[in-house]
């Protein structure tokens, strides 16, 4: 059984809907991210399941438990809101014990709380300070150990490392990901950075427009995005959509034209697009059964890796080179590529759905 | 355009210290990043070359003329932060428009061509008659640079611009950075503690630490060549695996368990050394092919352009190795791990050692 449910989750504000009926199952002792573009109703849903507001309809259990009705204080549930919320005039030893004190624990049960989350995130030495005495690092610390002091089964965490310094980003990941593992409980965590959700997730809900997309485990949903969203909103750089119509039994992009598996000419829809992630484009080679020639218009040097831009004719193409294989192309170089058709998704440009990979030709 | 010197300049805050001696000359017609993380001095630095702080020491030149003790407004410069102040109501065009209305030595005709300039450069051109509050975050800053840029100051200042801006909005921008630089060719001085964002749009990049530029450089040698071991941390992405060891008197060679095999250090070094390899050096293989050191996985997590983030335990040493995704997606349980001599750099007291950087500078002209 799922450790957490929403069923047909709704969400209005001033008449528009936030949430559009969220159907999720959350797995015990796993990390879930939820990613979305802005506005895709992803804080939303936290707010509701931390209890700060109520659903318009539908339900949210927890243990098999209706939640709605409990109130927010009362909710087994560790918060840690975005940008950390800490209260400035507070030492970090009272803003730890905020939750507790609200509920009104004993006093020995807070200070035992507090000495196993202190000594869990090694705050101990700052307990006695302030947040404006504290770096990014230790806020966050701070606000983890705030909402780890209840008794929970659940950890949420609203986009906790937004704004914070790039390496110090590096290393919270890997913290967090670290305390999950030793604590054994459940994450739901919510960002908008693909790549940070990459980074982060054992499993991925993809959230857009209030639903939920798509949801597995990570590498299969990179691997195998059976949405068109999710495709376009999961990877970094962004995966690139080629359109594409049917003709002759056949997909054909303004660059190639390729056999769908699973289908023939009569199962393919009138608009398509077609996912061909910024890896799977090889450059400099030319022997393969799709091919082109682009122009380069921009090289971004990562320093590991570079992300070339090409113009083929009119369609603009993202592609990632490793600088230790191969040649770094410059701007304005005109350089051969060639795709292999089953890297290729083709999906229906109006619903979304996946209707399959492109086939690979058979040796002739 | 004049180049910004910067001679001995030193700032303190009472006891704190928080830019230290720096003599440094950044480029005109160039884009300089000041990089590095929370509290290293680079926004300290910046804002004594705008004029917002005075330095406790040394003094501030644009080529040739001391501008120590001007204030901001007769230094020429334009900034834009990370919050840009700017007229809801007004459209882009007049918010950009604004600033060179009450410049008399600009007429009516050039400010519609530096508008029409700026609009292309930024791809605005669709926008100019959209409200400000009409705009995303990111279009909102890339209107605060075109309102900068439209001034044709011989200096512009960003202070982390894409702090606030959602990641595809943040690559529009960094792009329209790019081609500010690149057409209107105006000095510019970025901070910024994102490396990437640095990699990608700075000529040169003064990477700083605790008040000092610990190194100034074009990306790519910045990536290459760091030049002390918090360098070869901080830029990566990942940063570099670290290991520790010692070298022991009357031997040139040190032992590195997680690779089975030993390799030799620079002539002069001895004592306590520090080992550096870059994630995406770390090559992994299914099987032996001879004297490889075994490793369990960890983890695996996908990461920039589909390359996976694969973390190693050798014996008690972690490792982290950056793959393409074809090598990835296979592996699981037990790998084995190489990884070639040019692609290890020794440290000693947190500064790179010659012969490393000599190696490295082979591999790189040999590819």
């Amino acid at each position: 059984m799922a450790l957490l449910e929403f069923k047909g989750i709704t969400k209005t504000y001033r008449g528009k809907r936030a949430l559009n009926g969220v159907d999720l199952e959350i797995a015990n002792d796993t990390l879930t991210v939820i990613c979305g573009p802005p506005q895709s109703g992803k804080s939303v849903l936290l707010r509701l399941l931390v209890g700060l507001e109520a659903p318009d309809g539908g339900e949210i259990t927890l243990d098999g438990e209706p939640l709605t009705a409990t109130a927010a204080g009362a909710r087994p549930i560790g918060y840690v809101p975005q940008s950390f919320a800490l209260f400035p005039h507070l030492t970090v030893r009272t803003n730890i014990a905020y939750p507790l004190r609200l509920a009104k624990v004993g006093h020995d049960e807070v200070e035992r709380r507090l000495g196993q989350v202190a000594e869990l995130l090694n705050i101990g030495h700052l307990l006695d300070h302030t947040p404006d005495q504290l770096s990014g690092g230790e806020k966050q610390r701070t606000a983890v150990a705030r909402g780890l002091m209840k008794d929970a089964t659940l950890f949420v965490l609203d986009d906790p490392l937004v704004g914070l310094d790039f390496k110090l980003r590096e290393r919270l990941m890997e913290d967090l990901r670290e305390m999950r593992r030793t604590l054994g409980i459940a994450f739901v965590y919510v960002t908008g950075d693909p790549v940070e959700a990459l980074t982060m997730a054992d499993d991925l809900v993809v959230l857009d427009a209030g639903r939920v997309v798509e949801h597995s485990d990570v590498l299969s949903l990179y691997h195998e995005p059976y949405n068109l969203r999710t495709a376009e909103l999961i990877g970094f750089p962004a995966c690139n959509l080629l359109a594409a119509e049917p003709a002759r039994g056949q997909c054909h992009t303004a660059l190639f034209a390729f056999e769908v598996d699973g289908t023939d000419s009569g199962a393919l829809p009138a608009r398509m697009s077609v996912a061909l992630r910024p890896e799977d484009v090889r450059l400099g080679e030319r022997d393969g059964t799709l091919r082109a020639t682009g122009t380069v218009r921009l090289v971004e040097n990562l320093g590991a890796e570079c992300v070339v831009y090409l113009a083929v004719d009119d369609v603009d193409l993202t592609t990632t080179v490793r600088v230790d294989e191969g040649r770094v192309p410059t701007e304005g170089d005109r350089i051969d590529f060639t795709v292999d058709p089953d890297s290729l998704i083709a999906f229906d440009a109006d619903s979304g759905r996946r209707i399959g990979r492109g086939r690979r030709a058979a040796h002739a | 355009m004049p180049d910004i010197r910067l001679d001995g300049i030193t700032k303190r805050f009472g006891d704190f210290t928080a830019v230290k001696d720096l003599n440094v000359t950044f480029e005109e017609n160039t884009v300089t990043c000041l990089l590095g993380p929370s509290g290293c001095g680079k926004t300290t630095l910046m804002r004594m070359i705008a004029g917002l702080e005075t330095p406790t020491e040394g003094r501030v030149r644009f080529g040739e003329r001391d501008v120590t003790a001007l204030a901001p407004r007769q230094r020429n410069i334009g900034m834009v932060f990370q919050y840009p102040v700017m007229y809801p109501t007004l459209t882009v065009e007049e918010n950009i428009l604004l600033p060179l209305r009450h410049d008399r030595t600009v007429d009516q005709s050039e400010r519609r061509r530096r508008l029409a300039e700026v609009l292309e450069v930024l791809q605005m051109e669709d926008m100019a008659g959209a409200t400000i509050g009409q705009l995303d975050a990111g279009s909102r800053q890339r209107v605060a640079v075109g309102r900068a840029v439209a001034r044709y100051c011989d200096i512009i200042l960003f202070d982390e611009p894409t702090t606030n801006v959602e990641v595809n909005a943040k690559l529009q921008l960094i792009r329209a950075f790019k081609e500010v630089a690149r057409r209107l060719r105006q000095t510019i001085i970025y901070v910024t503690h994102d490396q990437t964002e640095a990699m990608t749009l700075a000529d040169h990049i003064a990477l700083m630490r605790d008040g000092e530029i610990v190194q100034h450089a074009p990306p790519p040698e910045l990536y290459r060549q760091c030049r002390t071991e918090f360098g070869g941390w901080f830029i990566g992405n990942p940063g570099m695996n670290f290991y520790r060891t010692e070298l022991h008197a009357d031997r040139t060679n040190v032992r590195l368990p997680f690779l089975a095999r030993e390799i030799p250090v620079p002539e002069g070094a001895r004592g306590d050394l520090t080992v550096g390899i870059r994630p995406e050096h770390v090559r992994l293989h299914d099987s032996d092919h001879g004297g490889l050191a075994a490793a369990e996985v960890i983890s695996r997590s996908i990461t920039i352009g589909g390359q996976y983030l694969v973390k190693l335990a050798v014996d008690d040493q972690i490792i982290r190795a950056k793959v393409p995704s074809s090598v990835g997606r296979r592996l699981g349980g037990r790998v084995y791990l190489e990884c070639p001599d040019w692609a290890v750099t020794v440290f000693s007291g947190g500064v790179r050692l010659e012969t490393g950087t000599a190696a490295a500078e082979q591999s790189v002209s040999s590819r």
